[in-house]
């Protein structure tokens, strides 16, 4: 056989409406086994409504999709089967232990002796919860119930895992460690689509397509993305000591400057996408001086995802 | 004592303790934080961060210690300590099923404003918030951003001097989290005292300065610029396509205390002292990598020095 | 001085109707709520009213006859002719009435003794025997007091000392001469709907708002506890005067319940009453904090003791003396009397002072309680 890669999920012209809303337009694409898909855009773009379809809990009005090879608005149930699906929302039981979490989740999916033993121990290994089984769930930091929510959602081994914002408020430590776990179950062959707010997540992603009022407005990799969304070149410039006021001294510098075709704060810094000319080394730096802003040190840097989702959103 | 006036800060915590059982959450906690001033605070989750600041506006007595507000002891609660304070907490704080109108309504009855001053109020703030034209719309039809940025007036509605928010561009979108962004620092810019809790690294790094709060401890502040320059490891960018086997070769290298993915590669903090030693094994070990320094930024310094509390 | 005192008064007043208007707009925005407590009392006094009747009508009945005589034949035909006694069978041996009760066949039976005429003649005391079935609580009690009734007219006519009639029958019959079940029902029903409904919606309203985190919002402005909870109470109390109008014009209406004291009086009474569970409702809201657990206190706390142990549909005289002294801490046993006072027997204020003062301390101390309980903090 060739390795052709094998298409897990799949999914031409989905469409859903509420009433005259269009929450979903139109939207074709798909993953492939081992794929990390990253599914951005702003809060109300049609993320989750895409996520519900394709989880089988919501019907799409048009178009069709399958999932590990089941129809997702004929064989619901199959593709319920083949998922894992970890919800925005917290969907563990907080009153209950880490165990006993995990132990409902191994009964919702029937597993049974030997293998739900075995199955729930890897779970306790890959929340990194061994040690704190007995612990009630409200009582674990937010990145460790995040963990626990992933173990308890990939219990009966399903090929396709759907994460809606699995990381919203974990702090960057919890959400290193979350992502490694994501990368571990990429390798071994599952499927993950994911939904995030972390571009710096969205970096991590194998593939990332950007959703802008229900359509999906771009779809490639990340380094793709940039190229095509955020040509020039991108600089990126400190100001030492300044702090905020010097960071916004350089941003009210940059305006108006010719040959600047946009900046964002970054941090400490300011990210500035600049026509060639500016790029030499020392050319941004003086106009800077120019203008009064004497301090600022200049690195050339690359664009990040962040500054493509602020293109298309603000497009 | 004698310059009251111009340095009495809008925010304090002298020595602030609060204990829930045998778990200290918050230990001897003090911080002050002057009018226009926009300070941050940082921690693990778990760290007593939420602790802090309910402390801080008061709906927690601590156990040791004071927190005022523009003077006026928290726990009191007291009116002047309610005139002068919003706040925002980090759960879903509005009325669902009530329009923008009507929670703004409900909020500007509590705080007691004319109508005339409501009025000028409300205009100002949907204004600032871009919300005017969605005011009959019920708040639970509202996105993320706009939702909190509805809870951030109905907190500034009676102009408080300060305001506390906690984490609150938790689940909001990067273009609606730049807006609010800019909507506080109008607001800082007013002479408003903001503390803010938030998981978001960028986002602490633009604060004026900012508190590192572990196991309930502040073990570090200053302003994000002089915690970066303060940072003694070195940070190392390797462009990696294949980021799994870079990763995997560069764990054992001399120095390496943290790695991670980063964009188009990995981001390396190396030990000052073992720099010369990692650069030459990198160089030597046959590594198909591109290897650049690069400048620390403030994540670095959350991450390694929360790896060094642990 | 006064003019600060003043204008903090009408800050509080604000505060308090800005929540009760909140309150007003969360119902209109749910209008199934409203739904649902206004038709709950049309539902309860349409099945207490038709469905679940206390009027006990053919109930079958076996008379052993061993006396075989004209006045024994009297006797019987007594029972038999009023239409509440079904006559099931006839026979003149004792030992055919267990089999009939245990099949369910017959519920009572009427013992004529072999020497009735003779005992009559002589100018003893006629005795005849009743057996009921006692399983059948209700029907059985009830049962008794038609025999008392039936018995009490063979008395004056034809039995000069023939049954003894027991002084709480002869209450009930004075002022409900049919002996209609609505007509005491609805003095307890209004207690049952106004405790079902606004009390379950009270004690849910604070713990919703400790649910989904705006409580932590709403500690953060100048409004007080008292106006805080005074402001949620208002909604609620409005919504229970409906339902007590609402009670009122169909048990009056529809099933003709005299309505014999003053209107303004049962409104007046069901006012205290309202206010005191209200209150009551509320500190359950805030002990708890969880609309869950609310529910479930509030039902049993107060739908039970409206039901059991308010005399609505158990004497509160039969009961043994702990539930009694029970009874007498809860405010629905006051208002039944206070309302059965004014409608039944159309007394005045006078009469029911005793009812309201004891419902206005149980306000008066639950509201001390809530407003202890009540912390403007979260833990």
């Amino acid at each position: 056989m060739p390795s052709e890669p094998e298409t897990v999920v799949d999914v031409r012209g989905l469409t859903r409406r509420f009433g005259a809303f269009v929450a979903v337009n139109d939207v074709s694409f798909s993953v492939t086994r081992g794929e990390i898909f990253g599914y951005l855009g702003a809060n109300g773009a049609g993320k989750s409504t895409t996520i519900r379809m394709l989880c089988g809990l919501l019907a799409p009005t048009d178009g069709r999709a399958t999932v590990a090879g089941a129809d997702i608005a004929r064989e619901p149930g199959r593709v319920k089967r083949s998922i894992g699906y970890m919800s925005q929302k917290f969907s563990l039981y907080a009153d209950l232990t880490v165990a006993e979490n995990l132990d409902f989740y191994a009964s919702a999916y029937a597993l049974s002796g030997r293998l739900r033993a075995a199955r729930m121990d890897e779970a306790l290994e890959l929340a990194g919860l061994a040690d704190r089984r007995d612990a009630l769930t409200r009582e674990l930091p937010g990145g460790l119930r995040q963990r626990l929510a992933l173990a308890s959602a990939l219990l009966h081994r399903p090929p396709v895992l759907f994460l809606d914002e699995p990381t919203a408020g974990v702090d960057p430590l919890a959400r290193r460690a979350f992502w490694r776990v994501i990368r571990e179950l990429a390798r071994g062959g599952t499927t993950l689509f994911v939904t995030t707010h972390h571009l710096d997540e969205a970096e991590l992603c194998h593939r990332v397509g950007m959703m802008v009022d229900g359509r999906l407005v771009a779809l490639d990799t990340p380094a793709g993305l940039k190229a095509t969304h955020v040509p020039g070149t991108m600089l990126s410039v400190g100001t030492g000591a300044g702090g905020e006021a010097g960071t916004r001294a350089v941003m009210a510098a940059l305006a108006g400057m010719p040959g600047v075709h946009g900046w964002q704060p970054f941090g400490l810094r300011v990210h500035v996408r600049v026509d060639p000319e500016l790029a030499g080394p020392g050319r941004l730096a003086a106009r800077l001086a120019e203008r009064g802003v004497a301090t600022a040190d200049v690195e050339a840097t690359e664009a990040g995802l962040e500054d493509v989702f602020l293109a298309l959103v603000r497009r | 004592m004698s310059d009251v006036l111009t340095s009495s800060p809008a925010l304090e915590a002298r020595g602030l303790v609060r204990r829930f059982g045998r778990t200290v959450a918050v230990s001897d906690l003090s911080l002050s934080i002057a009018p226009g001033e926009l300070y941050g605070l940082v921690g693990p989750d778990g760290a007593g961060k939420t602790t802090a600041l309910r402390l801080l506006v008061g709906l927690l007595t601590p156990d040791g210690g004071e927190a005022r507000v523009a003077g006026a002891v928290s726990h009191a609660a007291g009116g002047a300590l309610r005139a002068s304070l919003g706040y925002m907490p980090q759960q879903y704080s509005l009325y669902g099923d009530l329009s923008i109108d009507e929670n703004l309504r409900f909020f500007g009855d509590l705080f007691g404003l004319s109508s005339t001053n409501f009025r000028e109020r409300v205009a100002h703030l949907l204004g600032i918030t871009q919300l005017t034209r969605f005011r009959d719309r019920r708040a639970d039809a509202l996105s993320g951003g706009m939702y909190k940025k509805l809870a951030l007036a109905c907190a500034l509605l009676h102009r408080p001097r300060a305001l506390v928010l906690d984490e609150p561009t938790n689940g909001v979108d990067p273009v609606s989290r730049r807006e609010l962004w800019e909507l506080l620092y109008t607001l800082v810019d007013e002479g408003l005292a903001v503390l803010l809790a938030t998981p978001y690294m960028d986002e602490a790094a633009r604060c004026h300065r900012v508190g590192l709060l572990q196991g309930g401890r502040l073990i570090a502040e200053d302003a994000p610029a002089a915690l970066v320059r303060a940072f003694e490891d070195l940070a190392y960018f390797v462009t990696a396509a294949d980021r799994d086997a870079a990763e995997a070769a560069l764990h054992d290298l001399p120095g390496v205390r943290a790695l991670s993915p980063h964009g188009p590669g990995l981001r390396v903090i190396v030990a000052a002292a073992d720099a010369e030693a990692f650069r030459r094994r990198f160089a030597s070990a046959d590594m198909r990598w591109h290897l650049e320094p690069t400048a620390p930024d403030f994540e670095d310094v959350f991450l390694m020095r929360s790896i060094d509390a642990e | 001085m006064s003019a600060p005192v003043l204008a903090r008064f009408s800050g509080a007043v604000r505060r308090t109707r800005a929540i009760a208007l909140k309150e007003f707009r969360h119902m209109a925005r749910d209008p199934q709520v409203v739904l649902l407590a206004l038709a709950m009392p049309l539902v309860l006094i349409l099945v207490f009213g038709y469905g679940v009747s206390f009027d006990v009508e053919r109930v079958p009945l076996v008379v052993v006859d061993r006396d075989r005589t004209a006045e024994s034949r009297a006797l019987a035909r007594a029972f038999t002719a009023a239409g509440t006694f079904d006559l099931v069978a006839v026979s003149d041996d004792e030992a055919a009435v267990e089999p009939l009760f245990r099949g369910g066949h017959a519920k009572v039976a009427l013992v004529i003794p072999p020497d009735f005429q003779r005992a009559q003649g002589r100018g003893d005391t006629a005795t005849a025997q009743l057996l009921v079935d006692g399983t059948d609580n209700a029907t059985a009690t009830i049962a008794l007091g038609y025999a008392e009734t039936i018995g009490l007219t063979l008395t004056q006519r034809d039995l000069p000392r023939g049954f003894d009639v027991p002084l709480r029958a002869e209450v009930r019959t004075l002022f409900n001469p049919a002996l209609r079940s609505a007509v005491f029902i609805v003095p307890g029903l209004i207690v049952l709907v106004l405790v079902i409904v606004s009390v379950m919606l009270t004690a849910l309203t604070v713990a919703r708002e400790y649910e989904r985190g705006s409580m932590e919002q709403l500690f953060a402005t100048p409004v007080g506890r008292v106006e805080l909870i005074l402001g949620k109470l208002m909604p609620y109390f409005v919504l229970g005067l409906m339902q007590v109008l609402l009670v009122l014009v169909v048990g009056v209406y529809l099933f003709e319940v005299p309505l014999r004291g003053s209107v303004a009086l049962i409104f007046v009474s069901a006012s205290v009453f309202l206010l005191a569970e209200l209150a009551f409702g509320l500190v359950i809201s805030i002990v708890t904090r969880s609309q869950m657990v609310a529910a479930q206190v509030a039902a049993i706390s107060t739908f039970l003791p409206a039901l059991i142990l308010s005399d609505f549909l158990f004497p509160i005289d039969n009961m043994p003396p702990p539930l009694r002294v029970v009874s007498s801490l809860l405010p629905p046993r006051y208002l039944v009397h206070a309302l059965r006072a004014i409608m039944l027997r159309g007394n005045g204020v006078e009469s029911v002072l005793p009812d309201l003062a004891a419902m206005g301390a149980f306000f008066i101390v639950m509201m001390v309680i809530a407003t202890r309980k009540f912390r403007r903090t979260v833990a």
